[in-house]
């Protein structure tokens, strides 16, 4: 019953995010649906973006609880640009709580194992840290959960936490991935999901657009400080790596995704799963049309 | 003030060297900061140095060790039994569950553990290593690493996880169950294959005292043998002052171990633990126990010249047996060894089964199971990797760390993430984009070395079902690159069999 409350008020958020950064978008009003900032400090870098996009408190508010997702799919260390920025997520972390969040909770279901992925990627000890409610990921905390309108899925096993919090922010890292080209925002919602997860790769667009209809985060902040150019999204070699000190936030998350891709050095109309998401009305993808407002630190 | 007996100084020590062992399987898990080496006690056994040193005809400096317990019981006789073995301690520990405290008379069956003892030698000098099968120390490390410890988890983690389901105090709860895992198992559940018959022999073990006490260590136990033949000479002993005794009986009938001769007086010193209780119960005092010039009286020998022939031919005709009898796994058997595993026969007479490489990589990828018949009857219960039901870590090279006969080789991460376990090979029938026409990669996404052995040919297929063109993405594998980790293997999204499987082709093994 609880459950059900739970994924109507999500689904109720979901809307209400999606029509209001429409809203916000079409009126052109005071803040931006992406914003691109580059040469900080991670820390720096995202109280930027967070300030351009209307300040932390237009997200968080008191005694909310944040489920923050980074990527900590695997065991790599983080200058392999596998895993999330450490500190980009911890200075996220401590906004929230001086926002007057309640509990953030970090997780993510990993490939490798998930104690190594958690050590190696430094995430777990950086969030802890910050006062974060950093968990594992047990068979038991999933919930089937139906996903209206999925035209792939019609339910999936969803992550109970996305339904204890009401808060959701996305922290994908920028990296190449064989199936989609690159991995981003709406791919990185898969470490909420559970199940025989490799089955979503067959009609991966379509069940990958799917997924972000039940799992929709307020907020997307898309790491781009290091990105892994070749052999992702595992990489494993420092000459795959590419320093760019570049973050994409936003409250629109295809359109986040799209300028990501762009940066990546693609263009967005080829990504199948951004034409999806973008006519079932979950946000822009027209880069040309829509620009991101930049913010360069000087060096 | 109550007087310290000495009951209380051997229960205590009992305790110790159990708990200490204990520590030592609970050392043995990812991440491996071990501050007692998880091998020690298999170090310290006489019987595993002598059994694996004289089979795989090498030294090995660490198994200077066990030369503590060869020369102990010339001092102290079978006190090892009585106040070290963790072993003896467990089955004492549970007699008081299952026995009647009987002692019996088991005199005439008492010399088969120096007939086994025997056997094994003669084994390993045959080139045969099959002392795993009763040496207590390895079997207690394997029952305690794997299904003991295995059995608790599943019983305290299915506690808590109702106390989640229901959700009384959820986020306490898994708080509670996240700090477990960092020392216990890993985040879920292992599965472990196989366990039947090493589960039924722990038991048998421990049933045995439902015949009389300690009945394993009075007549079948290997290593209580091996301490027997040298305590023969010990200089510890038992006295007894004959003017006090009043051939009372309370001693021999408190004896657990059947060592006292009908005339109270003598005493059998190969079976003589040391545990004092005879001179605890003694109405007069008359027993004492301290040092002494060997008995001038001999004892007499356990074992007869017959026997000991008998044993040398059992074992003659075991170890042809064995040579015949076992299918060249070499060629035959499609097992996959943990990487760095030296060569198949040197490794056979190495493996004590002690499951510790088997526990720790159920901390970490979760590859490795007991086997039971993949690699012919010489192989059984030791190490193989299955992959569907876990993967070799990539950055893991603990299975290697922590063998205590170096059956698998210490290797640098490095270098293990290079030693090719096998290789990957396609199962076209099986295979997603080649049986459906339909994009899949999940293997080449895990693939973890870089650049990636499995890659993919994008190619313009005619789908026969849908009646279209479209472009697919086939996988293939580059052979030079694949190390068979067997992640691919794990994570193929089929049900059942995967589509890709790693094979022994392109394995590689550690020449001794």
């Amino acid at each position: 019953m609880e459950r059900r409350k739970f994924l109507k008020t999500s689904i109720l958020l979901a809307g209400g995010a999606v029509l209001g950064s429409a809203h916000l978008f079409g009126k052109s009003t005071t803040f931006p649906s992406v914003v691109l900032i580059k040469n900080g400090n991670p820390a720096e870098m995202v109280r930027k973006a967070l300030d351009m996009l209307g300040g932390i408190s237009r997200f968080i508010s008191k005694n909310d609880v944040v489920l923050l997702k980074p990527n900590i799919s695997w065991d790599r260390a983080p200058e392999y640009a596998a895993t999330s920025n450490p500190e980009l997520m911890s200075e996220v972390i401590r906004l929230c709580y001086q926002a007057g969040a309640k509990n953030v909770i970090v997780l993510d279901n990993t490939c490798n194992e998930a104690r190594r992925c958690y050590k190696n990627s430094t995430l777990e000890e950086t969030a802890r840290k910050a006062g974060a409610d950093v968990r594992f990921v047990r068979d038991n905390h999933f919930s089937e959960t139906p996903i209206p309108n999925g035209t792939a899925l019609k339910s999936w096993p969803i992550h109970n936490a996305v339904f204890e919090a009401n808060k959701i922010i996305n922290m994908p890292i920028l990296k190449h991935h064989g199936m989609s080209k690159v991995t981003i925002g709406f791919k990185n919602m898969m470490g909420l999901s559970g199940g025989n997860r490799g089955r979503l790769h067959l009609s991966f667009s379509q069940k990958i657009v799917d997924l972000n209809r039940v799992i929709v985060p307020q907020l997307t902040i898309v790491d781009a400080i290091r990105i892994l150019k070749e052999n992702g999204p595992q990489g494993g070699n420092l000459a795959d790596v590419e320093k760019l000190d570049t973050i994409i936030a936003g409250t629109d998350r295809v359109l986040v995704d799209a300028w990501s891709a762009k940066i990546f050095g693609l263009d967005p109309n080829k990504i199948e799963y951004l034409r999806i998401a973008h006519e079932a009305g979950m946000g822009e993808m027209d880069t040309d049309k829509f620009k991101p407002t930049q913010f360069v630190f000087k060096s | 003030m109550k007087k310290i007996t000495s009951k209380t100084w051997r229960k205590t020590s009992q305790i110790f060297f159990f708990l200490l062992f204990f520590l030592t399987v609970l050392q043995a898990t990812y991440p491996f900061e071990p501050w007692l080496p998880p091998e020690l006690f298999l170090w310290f056994d006489p019987l595993v140095a002598l059994a694996v040193q004289i089979a795989g005809r090498f030294f090995a400096p660490v198994f200077l060790l066990s030369l503590v317990f060869i020369l102990f019981p010339m001092i102290f006789g079978r006190a090892f039994c009585g106040w070290i073995c963790p072993f003896g301690t467990v089955i004492d520990a549970t007699d008081r569950l299952i026995s009647q405290k009987k002692i019996g008379d088991f005199r005439k069956v008492r010399p088969i553990k120096t007939f086994l003892l025997v056997i094994f030698l003669m084994l390993a000098l045959f080139g045969v290593q099959y002392s795993w099968t009763m040496d207590p120390l390895p079997i207690l490390w394997r029952s305690l690493g794997v299904f003991v410890l295995s059995f608790g988890f599943l019983i305290v983690d299915t506690i808590l996880n109702g106390f989640v389901s229901v959700g009384i105090f959820p986020n306490v709860v898994m708080g509670i169950q996240d700090s477990l895992s960092g020392y216990l198992f890993p985040v879920d559940m292992p599965d472990f294959e196989n366990l039947a018959i090493p589960v039924l022999l722990f038991f048998t073990i421990l049933g045995l005292s439902r015949i009389a006490r300690r009945f394993w260590c009075r007549t079948l136990c290997p290593l209580g043998a091996l301490q027997g033949i040298i305590s023969k000479i010990g200089l510890f002993r038992r006295k007894v002052d004959s003017e006090k005794c009043t051939a009372c009986g309370l001693c021999r009938k408190k004896c657990k171990m059947d060592a006292i001769e009908p005339d109270f007086i003598k005493t059998e010193k190969s079976e003589c633990v040391m545990c004092l209780s005879c001179k605890e119960v003694c109405p007069t005092n008359a027993i004492s126990f301290g040092f002494d010039s060997p008995e001038k009286r001999q004892t007499s020998v356990d074992l007869s010249r017959r026997s000991f022939i008998g044993a040398g031919a059992t074992a003659l005709v075991g170890a042809g047996l064995f040579a015949m009898s076992k299918p060249d796994p070499n060629r035959t058997s499609e097992a996959i060894r943990p990487p760095g595993t030296v060569i198949e026969p040197e490794f056979l007479k190495r493996c004590i089964r002690c499951e510790e490489c088997v526990r720790i990589c159920a901390t970490s990828g979760g590859c490795l199971q007991m086997s039971l018949l993949e690699t012919g009857m010489m192989g059984i219960w030791t190490p193989v990797a299955k992959f569907r039901s876990g993967h070799c870590e990539f950055n893991c090279n603990l299975c290697g760390q922590i063998c205590p006969t170096k059956a698998i080789q210490p290797l640098e991460l490095k270098e293990k993430q290079e030693i090719r376990m096998g290789t990957a090979i396609f199962i076209q029938d099986r295979c997603i984009p080649y049986r459906l026409n339909d994009n899949c990669i999940v293997c080449e996404e895990h693939c973890p070395v870089s650049p990636k052995a499995i890659r993919v040919d994008e190619k313009e297929i005619f789908d026969p079902i849908s009646g279209q063109k479209r472009i697919v993405r086939l996988p293939y594998i580059d052979p030079e690159l694949c190390i068979g980790c067997g992640i691919c293997e794990e994570k193929c999204p089929l049900e059942g069999k995967a589509g890709i499987c790693v094979v022994r082709e392109g394995e590689e093994r550690i020449q001794v």
